[in-house]
């Protein structure tokens, strides 16, 4: 198959895969026994009418099935709905929400996979050592380590006793956002000339992005450490020794390569999961992305915006298991993409 | 072996290594963090910084409704009539020079300032006034129902222009309130302009565009909202007060869910204000350059009894008052607010006209187990069911006590109500859920029997608390489902909404007090004090339970 093909065939699939994502979700959503309706318009002191009128427009008089229908039909006609704990429609909420996160995973990304292959790599080659034990202990601790616990030591240590790095944000205190053009501070400020803004909107990345990246990286080592050791041992690497190939060549043209297929198994899926969002870290780090909105939504019954979220998370864990899946034809081309 | 050895010891140095690293960090609490002294230096100092929770949902006055979104509405916008200070018993003049009311009590009349303008530099006169009532009229916002605090008294044909700066209002009925109600965010005056070219009125619909935008006459004016981030104002230069004296030329208000990151930013200068929970309040003790603000807010906390519950004991006002007996008080107080509760009398909070007209002022109920087990007994709700070895009340019926899940407080008073009950020999069960089941168990079930809930004012009368709490559904009241009427007290609470005479208000009260303490559908267990950590430097800042914050006040300086 080509791999175009492959690709047009791996998003086809994505409609099946979106209804029963909404389905399951719709029904877990609406089964609670709840009153979203009063809660959204405003407790105890919510007016009869602004009750009647949001149970209307949610339709929550009408049985289950039917307000599935609507609410496929609005998607048909890509309309998410409005966003009741936000009063805005969910596609806004989301438009901005998703590139603070997208852009905190990318640089979450970009600690974790040079650092976590390069610390397989080298626990891997030297194994037993000293680096293998630090690399190793490091990854434990990856692991190991509540995330909520380190966003706050990290914040404590690096923005309140030692205050190297802002507390929380995206940007300085008041400091307005460049653009908006993408959603992406590091990228609108560099479209925009915005010299202030772009160092901002870096150094308030590295806290969270160290918090976020930091388990990644554990993963991402222990795999590659493994893999590697796994690889190392062949015959075809004892043979590329003997051909008298440099040390470096074997590992990295030889080793490496055949080594990467479960790491970038675990990137891949690492990715998707960044991507729906860390509720912990943007919540301490008061960074406004996808964990916190779906939190709250879920918290507060906000259906659209539960729904919104779910459907944005499926699609994003499909496409990103889709490059996965073209990633391992470019890196082993034993793989043929479609099977056969 | 010995290589094995010499790893393993390689491998334990590390790890010994990195514990101690950790042991480091984590007591680097104990560090004591130099600040500058006691006077550390003042950080952005023409910039006001709140951390809070809570977003505003929208800054159009005609919507506003909820606590964040009338902070930014009362700063952006003006209203004929304000507050000023912590006074929250006189009414100051703001967008009208002075008002009278005809002998009718229904017709009032307010000349307005002149030469005001608003931040676009449009120029403010009776139009905008009459067009900014009509539009909350109009409008009707279907997504707040905010509306209802003016239709209360007034109608299209209420507003009057008489001349560009006069303009008078007829009520529909008189309302004893009504001036307190001009001073709230919904009777902000919007730029009848910017309106028209932005979407302009459409009956019952908000306005897209005035949700997100302002143009007011106010000191500040919107920079950018960073929804669920931070909201920007910044000084409108065109403010009809000037800027003479000290004040803050930036205002931002920052959304931070995070309790220790507000606690963090307070303590290292980035905030000057913060919310900081009653359980945290000790995380900022003594801590340099930062004091707890704390004053008594109009923030109740009630326990609401379902007089309509299949437990049809809850019916007995006997049953409710040896209940509202059984309740401790003080450990509500101590342990659940720490120390930050002021008992409540009745329905109308200390701090609002009228207060005294409950007991004076004096709560009727305290906490005496002996007294409800007396009650309970001569009202022929004996102890006679034994089980497990103890005598029960009510056959053994558990009274179902819920609270709404993550608030502590809530929590704490219903663990502490079930111990004291099991005292006088009544099974109970304390229940927890999220707050949309919390709502729709109240509102559309009768399978609870008491929960707790608590009221925030809306403006600075008693009827904004006498009439939801203890008026009947019929009477527009009964906020909290309770099921409970009573024709008598209905009287009565029309009798001080309508009237504006004080003695016969007063006198209202009266009645209407001594009625409904002696059949209680709520237990006053207190009213909140308003307690907020601030840094020394802020200046300007005093709390008024009506009108929260006015930046225009605050300046950053030291004393």
């Amino acid at each position: 198959m080509k791999t175009w093909e492959y690709i047009v065939r791996r998003l086809v699939l994505l409609i099946p895969v979106i209804i029963g994502v909404t389905i399951i979700t719709f029904v877990v959503s609406h089964v609670i026994p709840a009153d979203p309706a009063r809660a959204f318009a405003g407790g105890p002191k919510a007016q009869p009418e602004t009750i009647a009128r949001i149970r209307a427009e949610l339709h929550l008089d009408q049985p289950i099935w039917m307000q599935y229908f609507y609410y496929l039909n609005d998607l048909i006609h890509f309309n998410l709905g409005k966003s009741y704990l936000e009063d805005r429609p969910v596609t806004d909420a989301l438009a901005q929400y998703f590139p603070a996160t997208f852009e905190l995973t990318i640089f979450a990304m970009l600690i974790a996979v040079p650092l976590g292959i390069a610390g397989g790599i080298i626990s891997a080659i030297r194994q037993n050592k000293l680096s293998d034990h630090f690399t190793r202990v490091i990854a434990i601790v990856g692991y190991s380590l509540p995330i909520f616990w380190l966003a706050l030591m990290l914040q404590y240590v690096f923005a309140y006793i030692f205050p190297i790095f802002p507390l929380e944000g995206r940007l300085s205190i008041g400091m307005t956002p460049p653009g908006p053009i993408t959603g992406f501070y590091i990228i609108d400020s560099i479209l925009t000339l915005n010299s202030a803004a772009f160092v901002s909107a870096l150094w308030h990345l590295i806290l969270p992005a160290f918090t976020l990246g930091f388990a990644t990286l554990a993963i991402i080592l222990r795999m590659t450490r493994s893999s590697m050791l796994e690889v190392m041992g062949t015959d075809y690497i004892r043979t590329a020794r003997a051909k008298g190939l440099s040390e470096r060549r074997v590992i990295y043209r030889h080793g490496l390569r055949n080594a990467l297929i479960p790491t970038l198994t675990v990137t891949g899926l690492s990715f998707g999961g960044l991507l729906s969002g860390a509720v912990l870290t943007e919540t301490i780090f008061n960074w406004p992305g996808m964990g916190r909105f779906a939190a709250n939504a879920v918290l507060g019954l906000d259906f659209n915006s539960v729904m919104g979220f779910t459907l944005l998370v499926a699609i994003i864990y499909v496409i990103a298991n889709l490059i996965v899946d073209l990633l391992y034809a470019f890196v082993d081309p034993r793989v043929k993409l479609g099977g056969g | 072996m010995e290589k094995r050895r010499v790893r393993n010891r390689k491998a334990g140095g590390i790890a010994i290594i990195l514990c101690a690293l950790m042991v480091l960090v984590g007591f680097s609490g104990c560090v004591q963090q130099q600040q500058g002294g006691n006077k550390p230096a003042i950080k952005n100092p023409t910039t006001y910084v709140r951390y809070d929770i809570g977003e505003p949902r929208t800054l159009d006055p005609a919507e506003a409704y909820d606590s964040a979104s009338t902070d930014m509405v009362n700063n952006i916008y003006d209203r004929l009539v304000t507050y000023k200070g912590n006074d929250t018993t006189t009414i100051y003049p703001e967008l009208a020079l002075d008002w009278s009311v005809a002998n009718d009590q229904l017709t009032w009349t307010f000349h307005l300032r002149q030469n005001v303008k608003f931040s676009n530099g449009d120029s403010f006169t009776a139009t905008d006034v009459k067009y900014s009532f009509d539009r909350v009229l109009i409008v009707n916002s279907p997504d707040s129902g905010v509306a209802w605090i003016l239709k209360q008294c007034m109608d299209l044909n209420s507003t009057t222009i008489i001349d560009p700066y006069t303009v008078q209002i007829k009520l529909t009925k008189t309302y004893g309130g009504f001036l307190a109600l001009l001073a709230f965010t919904v009777a902000s005056v919007v730029d009848r302009t910017v309106v028209e070219a932005n979407g302009g009125v459409v009956a019952n619909t908000d306005n897209t565009w005035m949700k997100e935008n302002a143009v007011g006459t106010g000191p500040y004016k919107l920079d950018h909202w960073t929804h669920n981030s931070e909201i920007v104002l910044v000084k409108n230069d065109e403010y009809w007060g000037g800027w003479n004296g000290s004040h803050v030329d930036t205002v931002v208000v920052k959304h931070a869910d995070e309790a220790s990151t507000r606690v963090l930013a307070l303590e290292n200068g980035d905030a000057d204000f913060a919310y900081i929970p009653f359980a945290n309040l000790v995380d900022i003790e003594n801590k340099t350059g930062v004091i707890i603000y704390d004053r008594p807010s109009y923030n109740v906390v009630l326990g609401i009894f379902n007089v309509r519950s299949e437990n049809k004991f809850m019916a007995d006002k006997n049953v409710r008052r040896a209940l509202s007996y059984a309740f401790n008080y003080q450990s509500a107080i101590d342990d659940a607010f720490n120390s930050h509760l002021y008992r409540l009398a009745g329905a109308i909070p200390q701090g609002m006209p009228y207060y005294n007209t409950q007991n004076n002022g004096a709560p009727v109920y305290n906490y005496n187990l002996a007294m409800a087990a007396e009650i309970l007994n001569n009202s022929g709700y004996p102890q006679n069911t034994l089980f497990k070895g103890n005598y029960y009340r009510f056959n053994n019926t558990a009274i179902r006590i819920w609270y709404n899940s993550g608030n502590d407080e809530r929590q704490k008073m219903a663990l502490s109500f079930q111990a004291e009950l099991t005292k006088i020999g009544i099974n109970s069960v304390v229940s927890t859920e999220g707050w949309p089941q919390y709502l729709n168990r109240m509102y559309n079930t009768i399978d609870w029997d008491f929960l707790f809930l608590g009221w925030m004012p809306d403006y600075n009368d008693p009827d904004d608390y006498i009439a939801p709490f203890v008026g009947s559904a019929a009477n527009g009241g009964d906020t909290f489902n309770t099921g409970w009427a009573n024709a008598t007290v209905d009287y009565f609470i029309n009798q001080g909404k309508y009237n504006v005479s004080s003695q016969i208000r007063s006198d209202a009260y009266t009645h209407a007090f001594n009625i409904y303490i002696n059949d209680p559908n709520l237990i006053y267990i207190g009213q909140e004090s308003y307690t907020r950590g601030l840094r020394t430097w802020l200046q300007g800042y005093t709390y008024n339970p009506v009108l929260e914050y006015y930046y225009l006040d605050y300046y950053k300086a030291y004393k």
